[in-house]
Parts: C-alpha cells; sequence; structure tokens
C-alpha cells in the first residue's frame, strides 16, 4: 500500500516538474492553482504512504526529504509567488521518491528497538532543516540564474518565468532563518536521546559527523546572512557552496562507510 | 513638373542606440538642419527625430540635396564615418507608406505604441513653414491614418510606454516596488511620465533637476505622494541609497558616470540598483553597467521588455497594414492630380488665348456690333469653351485619380505642344 501511494505521489510529482518547465518548452504559462493543486495533491498521497512506514532507514528518510521539499514548495508559492521554484523542487522530490522506491520501502516492518517520540521528532526535524537548506539552495540558483539574465539583458524565458531577485532573496533568507532551529532542534533531540536512551539505537559515527557538519554549515550560513547581513550575488553564492559542501561531505561518508543502512 | 518625395532616414532597426543618439535632433535644431538640406536642392521638408528614428521627409529633391543629409548626419557621427550605411532611402509611394507605419505605429519596437503619435504631430508643426503643400498635405494625412489604425484595429490596446516598461522591468528585480526609493534624474516630460508611474507603484520619489531646482520643486508638487526635489550636485550621494534610477534629462553627454557613483555604488552592501537610462543621448555611462549589483537598462532594453507578450497586437498587423495601403493609395491619387492640374492649367489657358485671339478678329470684321452684342459674343465664346473643356478636364482627373493619368497627360501634351514643366 505504501509503494502503490508513493507511485501516485511520484507521478503527481513528475507532473509538477512538467507544469513547471511547460514554459520553457514554448507552452503557455500553466495557471496557477494548477501549479498548487498538483504537488499538493502528489504531497497528500504521499503522507498517506508515509504514515503506514516505520520512521528509520535511508529509503524512509529520503521520501520525507521529498515530501518535506515539496510541502516547501506549495508554501513558498503561496506566501511568496515563486513559481519557478517547482522547476528544482519538482523533480528533485520525483527523483527523491523515485530512489526510495528503488531502494526500497518497507511497509509493515517491525519498529526499529529504540524507536520513540524522540527519535521521530529528531528525524523529522532534521530532514526538515535540510528540506529548506535544499530550498534555499534552489533560490539562490535560480537567484544567480535571474541575475546573470538581468545583468546580460537578456529577456528570454528566464526573464520571464523566474521570480524577482529580491524575492528569491528573501526566500534564500527565510529558508535558511528557519532551517536552522530545525536543524538545531534536530540536533539538540539527538544529544537528548543519546543521553536519555544510551544503548537504545545503534548510531554510524559519520552519521554524527555529518550530521554536526550541516548543522554547522546552516549556522554559519545564518551567521552571515543575519548577522552579517550579506544578502543579494554573495549570499546566493553562499547557499549554493554551504549546499554543496553537505553534499560532498555526504558523499565522501558514504563512499568512506559503504553498507551504512541508515541515514548515511 | 515634378513631385517627387523622397526619404532618408535611420531607425532602430538600422542603426544602434549609440548610433541614433547621435543622430537625434532636439527641437532647436531642426530648422537649422532642415535649412542646409533645402539649400542643397529640396522643394519642402520635414525632419522626424525621435528616440528610435531620425527621417527626412522631402519634396523634390535632388540629389545634391540627399548627399546633405548624408553628410550632416555623417558629421554628427564624427571621426570622418559615413552615415549611410546606417540609413535607408524611400521615394515616392514608399515613403509615404513608411510614414503612414511609423504614424500607426507599426514601424515602433513597442508595436502600436501611440507616442509616436505626437511625435508625429510635433515634426510637422516644428517644419511647418519648411514643409511645403505635399508634406504638409502627407503629414497630416498620417496622423489621420495613425488615428484610424488605431481605432478600428486592437494594436495599440495594451501597448506599453517606455516609462511603463521601466517600472517592469524594476519589479523584476525588486518584486514589491511599495516603500522603495527612486531618484529621477530630469524634470521633462518622460521623466515626469516616469516617476508618476513610480508613484503610483508606491515608491519615495526624489526628482533632480539638471539645471534649476525650481523645475524640479514643481514636478514635485503636481507629483505629490511626498515628491522630493534636489540639484543635480547633491545627487551622487543618493546611489548608496536609492533602488531605483531613471535618468531622462535632455543633456547632450552622460551625466551619470562611473567616477561620479562608484563611491556611493560601494557603500550599498550588495544591494541591487536599477538603473533606467530614458534618455537620448544617453545619460547614463555604459561602464556604469559593469558595476557589481548595478543593473543598467537603456531606451533599447525597455522597448525589448515592453515589446513581449504583444501576440495579441501582433495579430491586429495584417488588418493595420491594409489600412496603411488603403491610405498610401488615397494619398497618391491626390499626389497624382497634383501633376495634372499644371498640364490642366496649361492647356485651359492656351485654349483661352486661342479663343481670345479668334474673338480680337472676329470683332475687327463685325465693327457694327454694338457694345452689347460684343459682349453677348464673347461670353458665348467662354461659354462654349468652357462646354468643349469640361468633359476632358473630369476625364483627366478622373484618370489622375485612378492612378492612369500620365498617358493622357502625356497625349494632351502632344497634342497641343504644351510645354513640359521640370
Amino acid at each position: 500500500m505504501p509503494s502503490y501511494l508513493h507511485f501516485i505521489a511520484l507521478a503527481l510529482y513528475g507532473a509538477a516538474a512538467a507544469l513547471a518547465l511547460a514554459p520553457f518548452a514554448g507552452r503557455r504559462a500553466v495557471p496557477r492553482g494548477l501549479l498548487l493543486a498538483v504537488p499538493s495533491a502528489g504531497a497528500a498521497f504521499h503522507v498517506a504512504g508515509l504514515t503506514q512506514l516505520p520512521s528509520v532507514g535511508l529509503a524512509f528518510a529520503l521520501s520525507l526529504l521529498a515530501f518535506f521539499i515539496v510541502c516547501l514548495q506549495i508554501v513558498s508559492e503561496r506566501l511568496l509567488r515563486v513559481s519557478a521554484v517547482a522547476l528544482f523542487t519538482a523533480p528533485l522530490a520525483a527523483g527523491l521518491v523515485g530512489l526510495a522506491l528503488l531502494l526500497g520501502l518497507a511497509p509493515g516492518a517491525a519498529p526499529a528497538a529504540g524507536r520513540n517520540v524522540w527519535l521521530v521528532l529528531h528525524v523529522a526535524l532534521s530532514v526538515l532543516g535540510l528540506a529548506l537548506l535544499a530550498l534555499a539552495f534552489i533560490a539562490a540558483a535560480l537567484y544567480l540564474l535571474q541575475f546573470r539574465e538581468l545583468k546580460a539583458k537578456r529577456f528570454g524565458q528566464v526573464f520571464q518565468v523566474f521570480p524577482p531577485l529580491e524575492r528569491l532573496d528573501q526566500l534564500n533568507r527565510s529558508a535558511l532563518v528557519a532551517g536552522f532551529p530545525a536543524l538545531t532542534l534536530g540536533v539538540l533531540l539527538a544529544i537528548g536521546y543519546a543521553v536519555r536512551f544510551a544503548g537504545g539505537f545503534r548510531v554510524d559515527p559519520a552519521q554524527v559527523v555529518w550530521g554536526l557538519f550541516t548543522w554547522a554549515v546552516l549556522g554559519a550560513a545564518v551567521w552571515l546572512r543575519v548577522g552579517r547581513r550579506w544578502t543579494g550575488r554573495r549570499a546566493a553564492v553562499l547557499s549554493i557552496a554551504g549546499f554543496s559542501a553537505v553534499l560532498l561531505v555526504y558523499l565522501a561518508l558514504k563512499l568512506a562507510s559503504p553498507g551504512s543502512e541508515r541515514f548515511l | 513638373m515634378s513631385l517627387t518625395m523622397t526619404l532618408v532616414g535611420v531607425n532602430h532597426r538600422t542603426a544602434p542606440l549609440e548610433v541614433r543618439e547621435r543622430f537625434a535632433h532636439g527641437a532647436h535644431e531642426v530648422p537649422g538642419a532642415l535649412g542646409r538640406v533645402l539649400a542643397a536642392g529640396a522643394s519642402g521638408g520635414v525632419l522626424l527625430s525621435t528616440c528610435n528614428r531620425t527621417e527626412f521627409y522631402l519634396s523634390d529633391a535632388a540629389e545634391t540635396a540627399l548627399d546633405a543629409v548624408w553628410s550632416l548626419l555623417g558629421e554628427r557621427l564624427g571621426d570622418g564615418r559615413e552615415a549611410r550605411p546606417y540609413g535607408y532611402l524611400r521615394r515616392d509611394r514608399d515613403a509615404a507608406r513608411q510614414l503612414y507605419r511609423v504614424a500607426a505605429g507599426l514601424d515602433s519596437m513597442i508595436l502600436g505604441e501611440s507616442q509616436i503619435q505626437g511625435q508625429v504631430r510635433d515634426a510637422w508643426e516644428l517644419s511647418r513653414g519648411l514643409a511645403g503643400a505635399v508634406l504638409h498635405r502627407l503629414f497630416q494625412s498620417a496622423l489621420h491614418v495613425g488615428a484610424r489604425v488605431r481605432t478600428e484595429t486592437a494594436i495599440g490596446r495594451g501597448a506599453a510606454s517606455a516609462p511603463s516598461a521601466a517600472v517592469a522591468l524594476a519589479g523584476k528585480i525588486f518584486g514589491e516596488l511599495r516603500g522603495r526609493r527612486a531618484l529621477i534624474l530630469g524634470a521633462g516630460d518622460m521623466a515626469e511620465l516616469a516617476a508618476a508611474c513610480l508613484v503610483d507603484a508606491g515608491v519615495q520619489v526624489t526628482i533632480v533637476a539638471n539645471r534649476t531646482v525650481e523645475r524640479a520643486r514643481a514636478v514635485a508638487d503636481r507629483l505629490g505622494a511626498g515628491a522630493a526635489a534636489q540639484t543635480l550636485d547633491d545627487a551622487w550621494e543618493h546611489f548608496a541609497v536609492a533602488d531605483i534610477v531613471i535618468a531622462s534629462t535632455a543633456a547632450p553627454h552622460a551625466v551619470v558616470t562611473w567616477a561620479r557613483i562608484a563611491p556611493a555604488v560601494a557603500r550599498r552592501d550588495g544591494r541591487p540598483l536599477c538603473i533606467l537610462d530614458l534618455a537620448v543621448p544617453r545619460d547614463v555611462e555604459p561602464a556604469v553597467g559593469q558595476l557589481e549589483n548595478v543593473f543598467l537598462y537603456d531606451l533599447d532594453d525597455l522597448q525589448a521588455v515592453a515589446g513581449q507578450g504583444s501576440a495579441e497586437r501582433r495579430a491586429e498587423i495584417p488588418r493595420a497594414e491594409q489600412i496603411v495601403e488603403e491610405e498610401v493609395a488615397s494619398f497618391w491619387n491626390w499626389h497624382d492630380t497634383l501633376a495634372v492640374v499644371p498640364v490642366l492649367k496649361e492647356f485651359r489657358g492656351r485654349m483661352e488665348a486661342v479663343r481670345a485671339a479668334e474673338l480680337e478678329r472676329v470683332f475687327k470684321q463685325l465693327r457694327h456690333l454694338s457694345a452689347e452684342d460684343r459682349d453677348r459674343l464673347a461670353r458665348f465664346s467662354e461659354s462654349l469653351l468652357n462646354k468643349f473643356l469640361h468633359e476632358p478636364t473630369l476625364a483627366l482627373k478622373r484618370e489622375a485619380e485612378a492612378g492612369d493619368g500620365y498617358l493622357l497627360v502625356e497625349a494632351l501634351r502632344k497634342l497641343f505642344h504644351l510645354e513640359r514643366e521640370e
């Protein structure tokens, strides 16, 4: 059943990606209502599938990440009217769900030992923090693309479809600022869990390293954006560098500790 | 009599902005430029100079007059450069068609824009004393064509202007414009229109006058909404805080230079600055666009933006072109009748001379006639002549209006040995 629901979500995210790409294929821009409705429907099936899964394992984490990314896309569109974000979020979410399905979502698997609300919240907040970092990256990438078009005085599809620069900058800042407390809380819950339920759940050291590294990157980005008031192109480059570093460290750790079954 | 019409021009399709801005003539320069061209061999002329075009409409222009136009434009280019490669030449019907298309907004960068209608009117008013009958009629009818195209088609519906495109472009950088700060350099019509667009969008505007602050103050008062006025000397520091700068002064050279604004821009902490140069010649040095986070756009860029999304207006082009063709045909019919008039006049004069001579001869032979009878006989001869000439005259005019008068005119000349006027 969860796989079936995930397949529907995957199809709807794919459709959302196609709708977002329509203006670049010479088609008329899709009505905003449809741009909201399709991923919302996908997210509804998705959440139904997620609730039936045990909240551990790489496949679950990837699926949860995809779900959060789609939710953030919908919220961004509703609050800031940044439809072009779906150009990245929809294919990314579809890819993550597809990967989760390939890895094997295990409906009805026995809950892991030591699973409790602390762990569930830790996973949810950490993945949300990661999704917000990904959103910040996407906003930054869109910013740099639009920046380049505006500087080069090219008034094509990117100029027309992409949101205004400052709105993308605002989205990037909001995602970083919201992501940091979410990830911080996720890390604190992990520490609290380790202290309170010591020995209840096996933790990979690489996972701890990556989690703390991601938290440090996000913290540094927020400090530069809020404390040092970095904006615009500089802030966009910072977000892209931070996200790339998180991704590279993840891959490095993954290669260094093959066969890990959890986050990494 | 020759009644040729020639157009020598340069427009946005044939020359880039950096060339067009050199060809642009201020109102005070028009009489001098036209006078020089007419002196070189043309009976009438109108100079239409806008940000997108510089067109000399000439009647009965000799080749020397055309050379004078190229020479005049070449001088404005400087460095011994030739203007001819940037321009075009249209004659007679093609010249009329070009003006009609211009007035209808068909030749504008922003299809169907209405500002050109006023510019055609201004050009006509400015050159009126030098235009001559044919160009006078041509420009008068061009305004009619412009109005007709805009009334009978939807080509002008929703067409943007450069200032409104400037606001749209600023919106692509800042999103919401409410609460932003704008600096308007210049206090002319275009500057005021741009400022009004920004005020409507909720932008806090400061008007900067190029010469006198009083003029800027007057514009600021008209705009209301807290608009302020300043002198140019105090404006440079505002580049550190303003979000949008619109430059539209009448200065003959760039007033906003890298050296003047770079120190202020460096203090912006990476915030974007949108500079929109609506002036021709340009007010902003192109190098300013190289500054980090500075987005510089000139009139060509704004018009490219404004010209987008005009699919519905483009669909009206065939109908608009049809109207233009109808009006060109109508004008040319009138124009053709002009060629017939002097021939007819001479023909009638010749007949009248024959009548007078014959009457005189008859009076000499019939000396016994009373004054009253002589008068009656004279009226009879006049009436007879008029009756004989009535049908041929009408036929000639009719054929001329239908565009086929040339052969009849030639026949008349040959049959009655009329002089050929050139």
